[in-house]
């Protein structure tokens, strides 16, 4: 049960591995240009060619540059124009993705620590205190927030002057917040990572289960399994130990708590307020509302810039007939609202596992993706290494993963500097990714339902 | 992929019915050793059957019509070009200084209309930069002037502004030359220049504008074209011209110059650009010594990392050598090949096989004459050879760094140039040539991009295309994810019986462990590979490091880097070794084959012939290693033929050797030194090529990691096959 040893001094040598790229290689790594990295509405380059525009007292959203939100600018803006010479041209914002980074990490190992004691807890009531050693051996904590920290994906976004830490950071807050019942953080986290990229909108049915429901336990029914065994093994032996765990099943299976969800949706009423009367106070003379909604969640949802990027749907949007473009644009969005009801089903007793598996399926379906998101879902991943240990094609995924982030910028090289090869030749690392996170999606969720069943065939045996 | 229908495979007993592409992959899997001895030989073979499968080349961009238009280029041109030729060997014999042929050029090029500037380079020194092949254009701006104000070179540009054209677009033009000590030859190639570019001046016909380059090249061709192309690519705005220190003295040293030159009319050191360059061809004028029938023109085409220029500009050069000039077209050829016994052999065992097929079914065409098939595989290897060294084969190859086809045209006379008529009618037929195809080019309307970029020429007229020889290379690599998976699953099989035999509800906690331990060990062996490598990252920044320090011999130089690397590998394994031995060697070999069929493909993506080569040293290599112990069980025979064979592979695995057997093919093994190695890897790293950074990344670990499972200390497990 005891963390990974010596976890500071890794996570200490994972930031001061940042700091070292940031002061080592001045110019050599223009990672904010590559299409990896930096998408239009993360990229760092085009927030920069907003706050100028709006220095000019010009609507940011002029000239279809920035698409990102307001407050964003007026939060990185001012940092964006500092220069220091002999440095990168965005070294101050990249000194605060380092920092951003750090505290992403921590908060996924709080959420991991509390789910190590969810997990320990549920054990115990179901009298399966081996499996409980037996598996202690990975704090989940600490694992995942090292691999987030040292995910060489996370390392390139956060030197790569790309927005996506912050976005990542949200989207982690309100994991934790709901995960320590802290609705305020929940709320704000889920708010702000909403205003910030939109997918994780989808977020709320995890958020909320967890708050209504708690952290994430083996289903329901074994807890209600285990309780009639146990009164039905009380009444037969009477026996004065037994006596308590009913009490305790009782406290496992948690009821719906209304109260937590209404704080909840209090909570978030308050601070969408509060978003929307900072973003019309920074819009006020340049544009307002209406141009922001239009320039950020219409510029998602409508696919407007198909640069190439590493998903699928540019490609799509360029090849498809204009009469067909609404069309497939609703049934490209509607395919990841599709699963949200089939997996909050069968996942409700696993509420952060769901998120993760919903935040891999946004980032594998949205319109503009970046490795920024695959570095949140695989360090969210890490957090469930113990009921994943049995996980099929892990090496092969492992590959698969090297291979494609490899494969990918000789490919775009290849296409776009050396001209000999063409758009096929990127796209095609672009499919294989997406078919490596379905992989990867299928795989996690099919094991945790197997860890699942193996947890019943355990309680009934 | 097959890794990916291999992986499932696991537990056959437990799912009955699993998917199609599971059981196929399962099926792959579980006969592995026969799957790749069958393609290993499937590869070898259609590799040499490569010469057999090349096809004619063809025009493919029809906007081309090369030899549609009756060449203009006339006898008057000639006495022109004779005039030019006279002139400059009058002025280069008297030596004065680099810049009286600049100054001769330079007032032609006004007499006839044309713009003209003067272009001063400093000779840069070669830079390390592992990854340039890599990175974009803008990236090389900063150019380092860290040699002094003295050591120049002038280029000498003429501009004709095409009267039909928008200024969008150019044809270059490139003579190099020897400012210092100008020969006949080169003074005959300024000179057939000048008078094609006077020619141009005067057509209507131009639709692109027309640039010559005479390129100074006393500094190397490279360096005066590839300083050229920076500047032209590079526009140095006012803004940050402040910033280069050296700015100063670039410009009162060119303007003392243009005083020197005494050239009439507006400012000759401004740089004027015509537009993006649709092509550009480098012609020389070389005089062999020995004579043949008829006049001879010898293409270079060869860029760095492999890359070569459209397949329609060659075929454009070569259809008007041939059909319209009556020249005798020559690529490179391996001359060691050419009397190989073996390959004779094999070249009459394939002329006994057409003749078979052509009986058997008389609309088969696999004919080929057994010197034919000799000819065409010394000429695709030196192919091969060129491109995977990566290194340009002449100063077209700094054109396609920037996109821009370019080749390089060697004419060389029947006799001797001394003749005036045979030099006259030598010229007519050169400069022909170059209008032709400066029309042709001329005539298109878009970037080249109809035909191949990825092909190998096994005669001037015969190529073979990436679909075809993509073939050989596929069959050679596609059993590593095979029997990377074969390994894995029969690791992964081996855990998942102990953990059914635990599976009992007494001992639960146990089985979790043993599953554990069981679904990521090849973490473990992940982290040694992951270790290697790293090692050998650190090793090839080594070189540049080491070169820093002066006065010191290739050979010492060569001593350091081989006691520095050990050393650092015995670090590496002192502080993370412990852990190596935990996992069976079945795993680790998996986890390396994995690793390098991923820098395999990914080579072959970046320089295909590199990735050729060396998938013929390492699959076997990977495929074959064993640990020595476990071999030791085997009976007498198989013992000593997999001993053999892996000690072997491993000797001819090593780098160096392989480097010194390419090279030894090649260049024959006369001249090889210790110090040779050294000089050879100074060459890569200097051309950027990204052969080096295979070498270093992926060759060199992969055979660390082969003796490294060879010395494997315990038995595996399993035992295998």
């Amino acid at each position: 049960m005891a963390g990974i040893r010596g976890y500071w001094n890794l996570a200490a040598a994972a930031i001061a591995f940042r700091l070292l790229l940031l002061l080592c290689f001045p110019k050599d790594l223009h990672l904010g240009s590559r299409p990896e990295v930096a998408t239009p509405l993360t990229s760092l380059r085009r927030l920069a060619e907003g706050y100028w525009l709006k220095q000019a007292s010009m609507s940011p959203y002029s000239g279809s540059m920035y698409h990102g939100s307001p407050l964003l600018l007026s939060f990185l803006g001012q940092l964006t124009i500092r220069r220091v010479e002999g440095r990168p041209p965005h070294f101050y914002c990249s000194l605060m993705f380092v920092v951003v980074d750090f505290i992403t990490a921590v908060l996924i190992r709080a959420t991991g620590q509390k789910l190590l004691l969810s997990r320990h807890k549920s054990f115990q009531v179901l009298n399966l205190s081996k499996l409980v050693e037996a598996s202690g051996i990975v704090n989940p904590g600490d694992f995942a927030s090292l691999v987030y920290l040292w995910n060489p994906l996370t390392i390139v976004t956060c030197m790569g002057s790309s927005t996506s830490p912050i976005d990542n950071l949200m989207v982690v807050m309100a994991i934790y917040g709901a995960c320590s019942r802290i609705a305020p953080l929940a709320a704000f986290g889920w708010v702000f990572a909403t205003h910030l990229s939109l997918y994780p909108i989808i977020l709320i049915v995890p958020v909320i289960l967890l708050l209504g429901y708690g952290l994430d336990a083996p289903p329901s029914k074994l807890f209600l399994h285990k309780t009639s065994d146990a009164s039905s093994s009380c009444a037969l032996n009477q026996s004065p130990d037994n006596s308590e765990a009913p009490k305790l099943t009782d406290n496992a299976i948690h009821t719906f708590s209304w109260v937590q969800v209404l704080h909840f949706v209090l909570w978030v009423f308050i601070w969408l307020c509060f978003v929307l009367l900072l973003s019309s106070i920074s819009l006020k003379d340049v544009g307002g509302l209406s141009e922001m909604f239009r320039k950020t969640y219409g510029f998602i949802l409508t696919v407007e810039d198909l640069s190439p990027n590493i998903g699928v749907l540019w490609y799509f949007f360029a090849e498809v007939f204009d009469f067909f473009r609404n069309f497939f644009l609703i049934v490209f969005h509607v395919n990841i609202l599709f699963m949200i009801l089939p997996l909050a089903i069968r996942l409700k007793h696993r509420s952060c596992f769901l998120a993760f598996v919903y935040i891999a399926i946004s980032s594998m379906l949205k319109s503009y993706p970046s490795v920024g998101d695959s570095a949140l879902y695989l360090g969210l991943l890490a957090l469930f290494c113990n009921e994943l240990a049995d996980m099929h094609f892990s090496f092969f995924l492992f590959c698969g993963y090297i291979g494609v982030s490899l494969l990918s910028p000789v490919m775009h090289n290849l296409w776009i500097w050396r001209g000999t090869g063409n758009a096929n030749f990127y796209f095609a690392t672009g499919l294989a990714y997406a078919c490596l996170q379905t992989v990867l999606v299928v795989e996690s969720v099919s094991s945790m339902l197997k860890h699942d069943r193996m947890l019943r065939k355990l309680v009934k045996a | 992929m097959a890794a990916e229908a291999g992986d499932g495979k696991p537990q056959p007993g437990r799912r009955p019915r699993s998917r199609l592409i599971v059981r196929l992959g399962a099926l792959l899997v579980a006969y592995s050793v026969l799957v790749s001895v069958v393609c290993c030989i499937a590869g070898s073979v259609a590799f040499l059957l490569l010469p057999v499968l090349a096809k004619n080349t063809y025009v493919s961009e029809n906007a081309l019509m090369p030899g549609s238009a009756n060449p203009m280029f006339s006898s008057q041109d000639v006495v022109e070009a004779n005039r030019f030729l006279k002139e400059i060997l009058d002025r280069g014999s008297a030596k004065v200084t680099g810049t009286e042929i600049a100054k001769l050029i330079g007032q032609h090029v006004v007499d006839v209309g044309a713009e003209l500037y003067y272009h001063k380079f400093h000779p840069h020194g070669n830079q390390f930069h592992p990854l340039h092949f890599f990175s974009s254009i803008t990236n090389t701006m900063e150019m380092q002037y860290n040699s002094s104000c003295t050591l120049f070179g002038l280029n000498s540009v003429g501009i004709i502004r095409a009267p039909r054209g928008d200024g969008k677009e150019a044809i270059v033009l490139v003579t190099p030359y020897n400012s210092q000590n100008i020969g006949q030859s080169e003074a005959l190639s300024l000179g057939l220049a000048f008078s094609i570019f006077s020619l141009l001046s005067r057509v209507t016909w131009l639709a692109k504008d027309i640039v010559w380059l005479a390129a100074d090249s006393r500094y190397g061709e490279y360096t005066a074209v590839d300083s050229w192309l920076k500047d032209y690519h590079n526009p140095l705005f006012l803004s940050n011209s402040g910033k280069i220190g050296t700015g100063v003295c670039f410009e009162e040293n060119i303007l003392h110059l243009l005083d020197q030159l005494k050239v009439k009319g507006p400012r000759y050191n401004i740089f004027k650009r015509a537009g993006t360059m649709a092509a550009a061809l480098v012609f020389k004028v070389i005089e062999k010594k020995e004579k043949e029938e008829r006049d001879s023109l010898t293409i270079y085409a060869e860029a760095s990392n492999g890359q070569m220029p459209n397949l329609d500009l060659i075929n454009i050069v070569h259809y008007l050598a041939v059909h319209r000039q009556g020249l005798r077209v020559k690529i490179g050829s391996m001359h060691s090949l050419l009397k190989a016994a073996w390959l004779k052999f094999v070249g009459e065992m394939l002329q006994l096989f057409g003749k078979l097929t052509k009986h058997l079914n008389p609309k088969w065409k696999f004919d080929i004459t057994s010197a034919e098939y000799v000819e065409g595989t010394a000429t695709l290897a030196s192919s091969i050879y060129y491109q995977a060294l990566g290194v340009p084969t002449g100063s077209h190859g700094a054109f396609r760094d920037y996109q821009v086809d370019a080749i390089t045209l060697e004419l060389s006379p029947r006799f001797s140039l001394d003749n005036e008529n045979n030099r006259s009618a030598f010229l007519l037929r050169g400069g022909r040539l170059i209008e032709g195809v400066i029309r042709s080019v001329n005539n298109l309307l878009e970037k080249f991009h109809q035909s191949f970029f990825l092909y190998f020429l096994t005669a001037p007229h015969k190529f073979v295309s990436v679909g075809v020889y993509m073939i050989p290379f596929a069959l050679l690599i596609a059993p590593l994810p095979i029997v990377s998976a074969a390994l894995f699953s029969a690791n992964d099989n081996l855990g998942n019986s102990t953990e059914k035999v635990n599976q009992e509800p007494g001992c639960i906690g146990s089985s979790d462990m043993e599953l554990r331990s069981g679904s990521w060990k090849w973490l473990q062996a992940a982290k040694v590979v992951f270790m290697i490598h790293l090692w050998a990252i650190i090793m090839s920044f080594l070189p540049y490091m080491l070169s820093q320090f002066p006065l010191m011999t290739p050979i010492m130089l060569l001593l350091v880097w081989a006691a520095l690397s050990i050393c650092i590998l015995l670090i590496f394994y002192l502080i993370f070794g412990a852990c190596s031995t935990h996992c069976g060697w079945e795993l680790l070999k998996s986890v390396m084959i994995a690793a390098a069929s991923t820098g395999l493909s990914l080579m072959s993506i970046i320089n295909f012939s590199t990735a050729q080569i060396g998938a013929m040293l390492i699959v076997p290599m990977c495929l074959l290693v064993q640990p020595l112990r476990k071999q030791m069980q085997a009976g007498v025979c198989r013992k000593a033929v997999l001993v053999i064979c892996n000690l072997t592979l491993a000797v001819v695995g090593f780098p160096p050797v392989a480097l010194l057997i390419a090279k030894g093919v090649c260049e024959g093994f006369g001249k090889a030194g210790v110090g040779t190695f050294w000089e050879l890897a100074q060459l890569l790293w200097s051309w950027n090529s990204a052969t080096y950074l295979y070498l270093l990344w992926i060759h060199l670990p992969c055979w660390v990691l082969c003796l490294h499972i060879l010395l494997y200390p315990c038995i595996g497990r399993s035992s295998k096959a």
